[in-house]
């Protein structure tokens, strides 16, 4: 079942003095099924918040069809969804423990009680406990971010939406929040979100949605998509008490490969499958140009 | 209605906790001592001296308060990106506005109050009368910011705060001279000032039909009857104008 469906968006906007039509949704379609990681890609430009906000309610498309939960976004839908936006701004006259709590009545899920024991449930695993009695304007960035997770996770949402939740982030908080959307899509969530930092997107999504010029470009598995770079293998073995390393192009040149080696008396010590990393076949399809539909 | 309490409690919050706040308060405080000490240069007028300086202060803050706190009220939302966050939660828009004017009413309301609790402290310094003229008059302030906030509101839908502010002025302004307007265009012989004094009274508010500060400077008697239809006049134009400003923000980009 898909969460959410995208079917022929788009979206223009007018700038400039004398204002322009400028086309930056030009029929975008993807869906987000239940129970996945996945990931939204394209270049600066590619239309990737435009999306988010029109996806929202946030602006209007000017064309196409969004449906969440098998029909369009209402207050039903709203629930069960959570977001967080990019670089987020928040009430800074709040302290953590008043702002999850605002968020929570507003999505009216918990009762006083349970509120209590969820947010402090929540405080703990975005590792904020002992901030949260302070104003979220002495919070730093990253903390905000995680503040900012934890709004969107408050009320238990069944599909959560990240805009470029890392980005600012250091190499610790990164991996933090990493840890935290791979146990969230664990309990079932389904979380669909844009990043740059193509390495963690490539760990930790399953399906991948990339977009040029506000079109959807790929839509798929991420194994198949890096499996469309080619593969290829790299056998490194001992032989005459040396070691050495070999390439083989093809898995079924592989399993013949190895036979041949070990006849020759050499010793195997690794077999490593080799493939672009996802930066690469971003690179050649979002940026160079080359397409890569399924 | 729940989440327009929710988002009202916040409101007031947001604005109860900006310093900028404190500093109006501060100033309405200094002018009511300040009507103290003006008051006792006059032999005879103490207590009307007072009383005035002590009222416009009041009158002063709360429309400080529906103005420039009420341009920024829907803005700073969507100039802060808060408002990403508020639209995606089971709310409608029409909700959003009507808890972010709710929150600034009861904060307009809570300054008004306590204001009049320090003015009534002074009046009670000078053995002056205190009886249901004040809380009329109160009444009547409070509801003058309410219809400039409705139109800031509608204002703020949009341009930007700096406009709004001066839009919002011109509002005033022009709705306490409505009364001149009125007197000249009737004496006027042809022209286009009948025209315009036309215009001008039946699409603005006339803020003099709220203005009740005579019933405690001069004693007046109360048209209790006058008062309400007054009131729900204000309450009419407050209701209209946040609609306005609801159906314009429904079709609003925001992100």
């Amino acid at each position: 079942m898909n969460l959410l469906q995208v079917e022929g968006l788009t979206k223009s906007y007018k700038r400039g003095f004398i204002p322009r039509k400028t086309e930056v949704l030009k029929g975008l379609s993807f869906s987000v099924p239940a129970g996945t990681v996945t990931g939204f890609l394209g270049a600066n430009g590619a239309g990737k918040t435009t999306t988010m906000r029109c996806i929202l309610g946030h602006d209007y498309a000017d064309g196409g069809k969004v449906d969440f939960f098998g029909k369009p976004l209402d207050v039903e839908g709203r629930r069960r969804i959570g977001f967080l936006p990019e670089r987020p701004y928040f009430y800074e006259h709040l302290s953590g423990v008043e702002f999850l709590e605002f968020y929570a009545n507003l999505s009216g899920k918990w009762k006083k009680a349970d509120l209590k024991a969820r947010i402090d449930q929540l405080l703990k695993r975005v590792d904020l406990t002992f901030a949260k009695d302070r104003l979220l304007r002495t919070y730093s960035k990253g903390m905000l971010q995680k503040i900012g997770l934890a709004q969107a996770l408050v009320h238990e949402p069944e599909l959560v939406i990240l805009d470029e939740p890392m980005s600012g982030l250091d190499p610790d908080g990164r991996m933090a929040l990493a840890d935290i959307i791979v146990e969230t899509a664990k309990k079932g969530t389904a979380v669909f979100f844009t990043s740059h930092l193509l390495h963690d997107t490539e760990r930790l999504c399953e399906r991948l949605i990339v977009i040029k010029g506000g079109a959807t470009i790929y839509e798929g598995s991420t194994d198949a998509l890096l499996d469309r770079g080619g593969v290829e293998f790299e056998i490194n073995f001992v032989e005459g008490g040396q070691r050495k390393q070999h390439k083989v192009p093809t898995q079924e040149q592989l399993q013949p490969e190895l036979k041949r080696l070990l006849a020759a008396g050499a010793t195997i010590i690794e077999v490593r499958r080799l493939r672009p990393t996802l930066e690469e076949i971003f690179v050649n399809m979002a940026l160079r140009g080359s397409e890569a539909r399924p | 209605m729940r989440p327009i309490w929710i988002l009202a409690k916040n409101t007031f919050k947001e604005v109860i906790r900006d310093r900028i706040l404190y500093a109006l308060l501060l100033f309405a405080v200094m002018l009511i001592g300040l009507s103290l000490a003006l008051g006792q240069l006059s032999f005879a007028e103490q207590e009307r001296i007072s009383a005035n300086f002590g009222l416009s202060a009041i009158h002063l803050v709360a429309i400080a308060l529906a103005i420039f706190i009420g341009s920024n009220l829907v803005y700073k939302e969507i100039e802060k990106k808060t408002i990403l966050t508020i639209l995606v939660r089971p709310i409608s828009r029409l909700q959003f506005i009507l808890g972010k004017a709710l929150g600034l009413s009861m904060l307009i309301a809570a300054m008004t109050a306590a204001l009049a609790a320090i003015l009534m402290l002074v009046f009670y310094g000078l053995n002056m009368k205190i009886d249901e003229r004040f809380a009329i008059v109160l009444a009547g302030l409070f509801a003058e910011a309410l219809i400039l906030l409705g139109f800031t509101l509608v204002f703020s839908m949009f341009t930007k705060p700096l406009l709004v502010v001066c839009f919002s002025v011109g509002i005033f302004l022009i709705g306490h001279w409505q009364g001149s307007l009125q007197f000249f265009a009737k004496k006027a012989e042809g022209g286009v000032l009948p025209a315009v004094a036309w215009v001008v009274n039946h699409a603005l508010p006339d803020l003099d039909r709220v203005n009740w500060k005579d019933l405690v400077l001069y004693n007046q008697p109360i048209d209790m009857p006058g008062k309400l239809m007054a009131l729900g006049y204000a309450l009419a134009w407050f209701v209209f104008c946040v609609c306005i400003s609801a159906m314009l923000f429904k079709r609003k980009d925001v992100g």
